[in-house]
């Protein structure tokens, strides 16, 4: 229906629409006057919100990337595998042998008992959240690549750090889930039909992702001095994580050893997670505002009991060696009013969140890791003594002795204990490291009565299958 | 007589002006003065037209129902009032004449009817416009308009959605057009269109309103003339781009001339909670809690002590406790109450109204919640001796305060342990029973506030200019002011956890407003010849609407009694500060042609630009055709005796919406007010999308209206369809696009079609006796016609072509196996197993099949009996969807007690679990399948009234008592806690109100 034209404006433009009726009124009420001159098309151009910046504009200034950018590490703190509230710390422990689960979140108890479903809420919550951070860094990739504003050095440290951040979500993801679509664009229409790519090929599009991260950021100073915005070592360290994983043991070693000489273990056991901590790799910064420290520390320290929702299982307290003094200071224990149960908790991060000072920030790599990939690539390759040197180092630091073991296959064992003890309760390292070295089923078989083979993938979750139905089949057992 | 019934419409004085244009203040020889008394055989009615037959002259009788007017001997008096039959009186040359009128249940002819832009009547209207007025309105003790319009429409569906006192509603006019997106009607208040979306935010108000508090609330009813719903395309085309969903138009009461008035409404009201489930008691509570842990396999860690905090409702509480926790949360008493007083009175030249207004509420939960309001309205009017200008004023204000706790209590209610502690020790203080529970009053401590201040003013201006030509404009303002916050003090928290006030304590605050300007300068014209009557209306709008909302959040204080100043927070955090503007501009017009006062055709259209659309995108035309036959006027029926009005209707459309938020289709990012690193944040919020447009809504309707018996009896059928297309959808993503959604227009189009009848009768009438009956039904039918690509699309697993679009789908629940004691469910795609997609394909439909209201009113004398009752046809949610699996550490119903034990039991729940099995949870897929689905049929007493008029107190004063009851009973089948509110809220309480009015 095109009634309009008794208004005369079915054909013209608006603007010349708006001016026909203009001339009726300037006979009849010159009260209409004022209110024309406002304009007309111009009337219903409204000025951007405050609270938002068009994407253009972001781009234009350096401050604004950055904030961009910072909002990424903040996301790493606050939700998904990272976060130190519902991530993989807390979550892969209790999905592997480290922590028990008392809580009633009722996806935690799903993936503490394994009879996790693919609508479980706290899988979506991570791969929501993983595809949120990789495509905050497409973004930041587009608009820094496109923008005439940016110095070359600007583009470079921006771009380096996007990389990056999109190289380590997705290492996450597959070692999660399998096969998973590797996202390096943001044309949603693309996004949103995208299939998964064979695990192997993502390995490689991470690694060259970190290579160029390594490229671009080389000679570029990071923001803060602080450990907490992503630099090249900060790529490297998990370059070397990569070449572990897909076992390039001569990559793993030679990249392993560039961080090892430059971040120094910590000789104090109860320094290693202050914020300071001379391993530290890289760390996100806490809240200033609260908690002030970290999540993990609000999350894993046990107030009271009963009031516990997660507790170091028996199997992994049974696995410190007599002496270990990382059993001394990275475990905290509580009883209940009786003394008729105690229960044990990891206390790597120990500043709760009564602390009014910032202590510790979140660590997610620290260079204890790289002497352990090191001694582990070594031990692939032969190189028996120097394995043996960086598994010794990281024991005596513990106030261990040195290994008794001579051959490959008993280091590699030994370094699979000391990276259990080493490395407990954090960032899921444990549930990993028995996936690689497919070492799940014997460590959960008797712990999990509902063990299956296939619970070594976590599902795809339900929900977006269904929204985009490339992303069958659904890994085996779901 | 009740007391709106001889005020004066604003509309009616309105009509009424066109006759004084022409009118010739000079006394010629031959003419006449007569003068006399209108009446209604008992009391004089003021406000009357009386008016010289087949001319523009009139006057308006005064405060004694008195006029006088110069007339010549030979001329015809036609008096007319409304609600009243019109009565024509020759002169005769008589120079008194004494009008008695009869009440008119019906007057189809006299009421006018406000259709936004302009006013028709019942007897003339080309469009579908239902109507509420004050009569139907006043006696319901409802705080929102919207609640008491409820059943009272055709075509108009309204669902509370809880009964805590300052909560909302939803509202659907003929169906859901829209896949996505809003589906409110545009709702205007006394000419200034009114934003219905709740400012509230879900981390303020989430847990007591689900963040939905109504703006609506902050209307008086008791100040509101009349509601009037336009429907199809005929009346709505004249809102464009903002039609589709509907039209609400709110008109506030007007001052008459005549005496000055006095009315003074008192009630108070008590509430209680209609209807409790039937809970497992502590015996049975236990006893499935114990057989499913051992059905679990864990039965040896519970003879062990050293588990005791795993299941403390078994091993630490008392066993023998019981509490019936619907009777403790939410078994209490609410109270009402409700003053209202108003002055009214004025000249002929000058009228006004000024009313005030206090309401305050409590609840049917512990503590002290109470919810207030006060409100001002005011209206004047003013016209020029020549009676060409015109000015009328009206202006609303109100005050709520809403001071909650910040939960519902009602989910508590239902699923606290039944052995579960008791709320305070012996000291008085919350009692914590050594941190083996949350206790639910800790809640208490959590206070909700919300305060809101509402402004709507508007002016209407106008002046003939010409004596068939008016100009006029309309001014509006509006001002929605609201304030909320929710505190959460530690010692609301389990002392265990050990936190301070200095750690822990929160304060969320939410300030938001909302402000709209808008000017509507107009043209009217109107011609009438011998058997032609031409009304051209030609006029623009110009509009601009700002909200804001900031979020404040402060943690850390040094004491509790300080949580309420966030100046005292250790840390302030803007969490967010949002703002928006929404700039709209048309014109519009409507050209309407009576031929021989039988062929009526209505044209409207109107051409809207709005900001919320892209660049090339902004500008949208819209209108629509009326045409209606009053075939009684025809010679060959004119004199019927049995059919005495017949009227046979169509109208043909298109309106729009664009009712979808603004800045949509800008690719931005947004501050969102936390840091890392000192560094503020900004997050990506929006992919670019220039080229969405209009969301289109055709709408065809046809309809015959028929008064039988001299209009004693009345029918109103009409049928409709609407078709909606190019549908602005929040497209689900993939996640793996960094967004979960999408706004664009999506090539789908859904229809709505139904059959709406009204039904009105007078069954008897005498002078001491009148018995009038009224009833709607609307059997509406929603449909996806067609959907591009569906299958392939992000929606292929939530619609079916050819289905509603308020569809589930569900599994199939086919019971429990006697074998294994575990629900069952069909696998649809045979693969094994029960997965969401392959097996979710079960398909119910939520929406009424049909509903309506049926109600009566008798008067014998000074007695008044109103009853009125609202059907639905419905399925709903049952307590299935709370609760499937027995023996989970929580209460459930009664229901689940009848459970599978053993190998051959048949029953209807699985075998009972403590929820530390293995494999897939199927009580789970039972709370998403078939089973959760059950009639929720009703039929419900929703209003009695019994009201008395005292006779002859004071000369011409006035005194009313009534007695009313709200919700009193119901009729189902539901298994449930209330067929309208099937989810853990409180639901609409039922009510009984005692109540006066006076006027004098």
């Amino acid at each position: 229906m095109r009634i309009l034209k008794i208004i005369k404006s079915g054909h013209m433009t608006h603007r010349r629409a708006f001016a026909g009726m203009n001339r009726l009124l300037l006979f009849t009420f010159p009260f209409f006057l004022s209110l024309i001159w406002l304009g007309c098309s111009d009337f219903i151009n409204v000025d951007p919100p405050k609270n938002n910046l068009i994407s253009v504009t972001v781009f234009k200034d350096p401050a604004t990337v950055e904030s961009a950018m910072a909002n990424l590490y903040y996301s790493m703190r606050e939700q998904g595998m990272t976060s130190g509230s519902f991530g993989l710390t807390p979550v892969l422990s209790i999905y592997g042998d480290e922590l028990d689960y008392y809580g009633f979140n009722a996806d935690q108890t799903q993936l503490y008992n394994h009879n996790h479903s693919a609508d479980n809420n706290v899988l979506w919550g991570w791969w929501q959240q993983a595809y949120y951070l990789i495509y905050g860094a497409n973004d930041i990739i587009r608009g820094v690549e496109s923008s005439n504003d940016l110095s070359v050095d600007e583009k470079k440290a921006f771009h380096g750090q996007a990389l990056f951040v999109r190289g380590y979500v997705h290492s996450l993801l597959v070692s999660l889930f399998g096969d998973v679509p590797y996202v390096n664009s943001t044309n949603y229409r693309e996004n949103n039909t995208v299939a998964r790519m064979a695990e192997e090929k993502v390995y490689d599009s991470i690694i060259r992702d970190l290579t160029d991260a390594v490229e671009l950021l080389e000679g570029i100073e990071p923001i803060s001095k602080r450990r907490i915005w992503p630099d090249r070592y900060v790529a490297k360290a998990l370059l070397a994580r990569m070449y572990l994983y897909t076992e390039n043991w001569e990559m793993a070693t030679s990249t392993a050893s560039e961080l090892i000489d430059h971040f120094p273990l910590e000789t104090n056991l109860s320094n290693t997670f202050l914020k300071g901590s001379p391993e530290t790799i890289w760390q996100l910064a806490a809240d200033e505002n609260f908690p002030n420290n970290t999540r993990e520390a609000g999350t894993l320290i046990i107030q009271t009991v009963p009031g516990q929702t997660y507790a170091l299982t028996d199997a992994l307290l049974a696995s410190f060696e007599n002496g270990d003094l990382r059993y001394d200071n990275w475990i905290g224990n509580v009883s209940d009013s009786n003394n008729t149960t105690t229960l044990y908790y990891p206390h790597k991060y120990k500043a709760g969140v009564n602390e009014k000072e910032s202590l510790e920030y979140s660590i997610l790599f620290r260079s204890a890791e790289q002497v352990l990939i090191r001694s582990e690539a070594r031990a692939h390759m032969g190189n028996l003594t120097g394995s043996q040197t960086d598994l010794n180092s990281i024991r005596n630091r513990a106030g261990l002795s040195n290994t008794t073991v001579t051959t490959a296959h008993g280091l590699l064992e030994a370094i699979q204990r000391e990276r259990r003890v080493e490395l407990f309760a954090e960032q899921g390292h444990r549930w990993f490291d028995l996936k690689r070295t497919a070492n799940a089923g014997r460590a959960l078989t008797d712990l999990k009565p509902n063990w299956q083979e296939t619970d070594i993938l976590l599902p795809i979750p339900e929900a977006e299958l269904e929204i985009n139905p490339n992303l069958l089949p659904q890994n085996p057992g779901y | 007589m009740t007391i709106n019934h001889k005020s004066v419409r604003w509309r009616h004085i309105f009509v009424c002006c066109h006759f004084f244009l022409s009118i010739s203040m000079t006394l010629s020889a031959q003419d006449l003065l007569v003068s006399g008394q209108v009446t209604d055989g008992h009391l004089p009615i003021s406000g009357a037209t009386v008016l010289i037959k087949s001319t523009t002259k009139g006057v308006v009788s005064d405060f004694d129902g008195r006029y006088s007017i110069t007339a010549k001997p030979t001329d015809t008096l036609q008096i007319s009032y409304l609600g009243y039959t019109t009565l024509t009186i020759p002169i005769q040359n008589r120079s008194t004449i004494n009008v008695i009128l009869k009440e008119d249940a019906t007057a189809l002819g006299e009421v006018q009817i406000n259709a936004g832009y302009y006013s028709t009547t019942d007897r003339e209207k080309t469009g579908s416009i239902a109507r509420i007025t004050a009569k139907d309105i006043e006696l319901q003790p409802v705080n929102n308009p919207l609640g008491a319009m409820q059943g009272y429409m055709s075509g108009v569906n309204i669902v509370q959605n809880t009964g805590v006192p300052g909560g909302g509603f939803n509202v659907e006019v003929r169906g859901k057009n829209f896949i996505n997106g809003v589906s409110d009607p545009l709702f205007i208040v006394d000419g200034v269109p009114f934003g219905s979306q709740s400012l509230g935010d879900f981390q303020v108000s989430g847990e007591i309103f689900s963040g939905n508090i109504s703006p609506l609330n902050s209307i008086n009813p008791n100040d509101i003339e009349s509601i009037e719903v336009l429907k199809d395309a005929d009346a709505t085309a004249i809102y464009g781009s903002r039609g589709a969903n509907g039209v609400v138009l709110i008109t506030t009461k007007k001052g008459r001339a005549g005496k000055t008035r006095f009315d003074a409404h008192l009630s108070t009201s008590i509430g209680k909670v209609s209807n409790f489930l039937d809970l497992l008691n502590t015996k049975q509570y236990l006893e499935i809690r114990r057989e499913g842990i051992d059905n679990d396999g864990v039965g040896l860690m519970l003879e062990s002590s050293l588990y005791d905090f795993f299941w403390p409702d078994i091993k630490l509480w008392d066993n023998d406790r019981y509490t019936d926790w619907q009777k403790e949360l939410i078994g209490g008493t609410a109270y009402r109450n409700n003053a209202q007083l108003s002055v009214s009175g004025g000249s002929a030249q000058n009228q006004f109204l000024i009313s005030g207004g206090y309401h305050n509420e409590t609840t049917v939960f512990p503590g002290d919640s109470k919810y207030r309001k006060a409100s001002i309205h005011s209206n004047f009017t003013h016209q020029s001796n020549d009676n060409r200008f015109k000015i009328n004023l009206s202006t609303n204000y109100a005050y709520e305060n809403n001071l909650m706790p910040q939960a519902d209590f009602t989910a508590k209610a239902y699923s606290l342990e039944p052995n579960a502690p008791a709320l305070y020790d012996d000291q008085g203080n919350l009692n914590w029973e050594n941190n083996t529970w949350e206790n639910p009053l800790a809640s208490l401590e959590e206070r909700f506030e919300a305060t809101s201040k509402n402004l709507i003013t508007n002016a209407m201006i106008s002046y003939t200019i010409l004596p068939d030509m008016e100009l006029r404009s309309s001014m509006g303002l509006s001002s929605y002011q609201f304030d909320t916050y929710r505190t959460m003090p530690s010692s609301a928290r389990n002392p265990g956890y050990g936190l301070t006030p200095q750690s822990y304590s929160y304060l969320t605050s939410n300030n938001s407003q909302r402000e709209s300007w808008i000017v509507e300068p107009q043209i009217n014209w109107q011609k009438k010849w011998d058997k032609l009557s031409l009304n051209i209306l030609i006029g623009s709008t110009f509009q601009q609407e700002s909200t804001e909302k900031l979020i404040l959040r402060g943690r850390g204080f040094p004491n509790n009694e300080l949580l309420l100043n966030i100046a005292a927070a250790q840390e302030i955090q803007a969490v967010s500060n949002l703002d928006s503007e929404y700039s709209y501009i048309a014109i519009f017009g409507r050209i309407n042609l009576k031929v021989l006062d039988r062929y009526i055709i209505n044209l409207t259209g109107r051409r809207d630009g709005s900001s919320r659309f892209g660049p090339g995108k902004q500008f949208g035309n819209f209108g629509a055709l009326g045409m209606a036959w009053l075939f009684s006027e025809e010679t060959f029926l004119k004199n019927s005796s049995i059919l005495s009005f017949g009227k046979l209707r169509a109208s043909y459309g298109t309106t729009g919406s664009d009712n979808i938020g603004d800045y949509r289709f800008l690719d931005t990012y947004t501050v969102t007010g936390s840091n890392y690193d000192g560094i503020t944040l900004v997050k990506p919020t929006g992919i670019f999308n220039p080229l969405f447009g209009w969301e289109e809504n055709q709408k065809l309707e046809t309809a015959l209206e028929l008064g039988f018996f001299k209009d004693r009896l009345l029918m109103n059928t009409s049928w409709y369809k609407n078709r909606s297309s190019n549908q602005l959808v929040g497209i689900p993503l993939a996640a793996t696009t960094g967004f979960s959604e999408l706004t664009g227009n999506f090539d789908a189009i859904v229809e709505n079609s139904g059959l709406e009848l009204d039904l009105l009768t007078v069954n008897m009438r005498s002078e001491t006796f009148k018995w009038s009956t009224n009833f709607n039904l609307t059997i509406p039918k929603n449909k996806l016609v067609a959907f591009d690509g569906l299958e392939a699309s992000t929606f292929a697993n939530r619609y079916v072509i050819g289905k509603p679009l308020t569809i589930l789908k569900l599994y199939h629940a086919l019971g429990v196996d006697p074998k294994t004691g575990l629900y069952q469910f069909r696998d649809y795609d045979g693969d094994g197993n029960y997965s969401s997609i392959g097996d979710r394909q079960w398909v119910e439909d939520l929406t009424p099949r049909w509903y309506g209201g049926f109600g009566n009113s008798l008067s014998f004398g000074n007695v008044t009996f109103d009853v009125f009752f609202q059907f639905k046809k419905q399925k709903a949610y049952n307590t299935v969807r709370f609760d499937a699996t027995p023996g989970f550490k929580k209460n459930t119903s009664v229901e689940l007690y009848n459970r599978w034990q053993q190998a051959g039991d048949q029953n209807p729940f699985q075998r009972a679990s403590a929820g530390m099995a293995g494999g897939q949870d199927l009580g789970a897929l039972q709370q998403e399948s078939s089973a959760s689905v059950s009639d929720a049929s009703f039929i419900r007493l929703r209003n009695i009234s019994l009201n008395y008029k005292i006779p002859y107190l004071i000369n011409k004063s006035e005194v009313n008592v009534y007695l009313q009851g709200q919700n009193l009973w119901t009729l189902t089948n539901y298994i449930g806690p209330d067929p309208e509110q099937p989810n853990p809220r409180l639901p609409p309480l039922r009510q009984i109100t005692l109540g006066v009015q006076l006027v004098f």
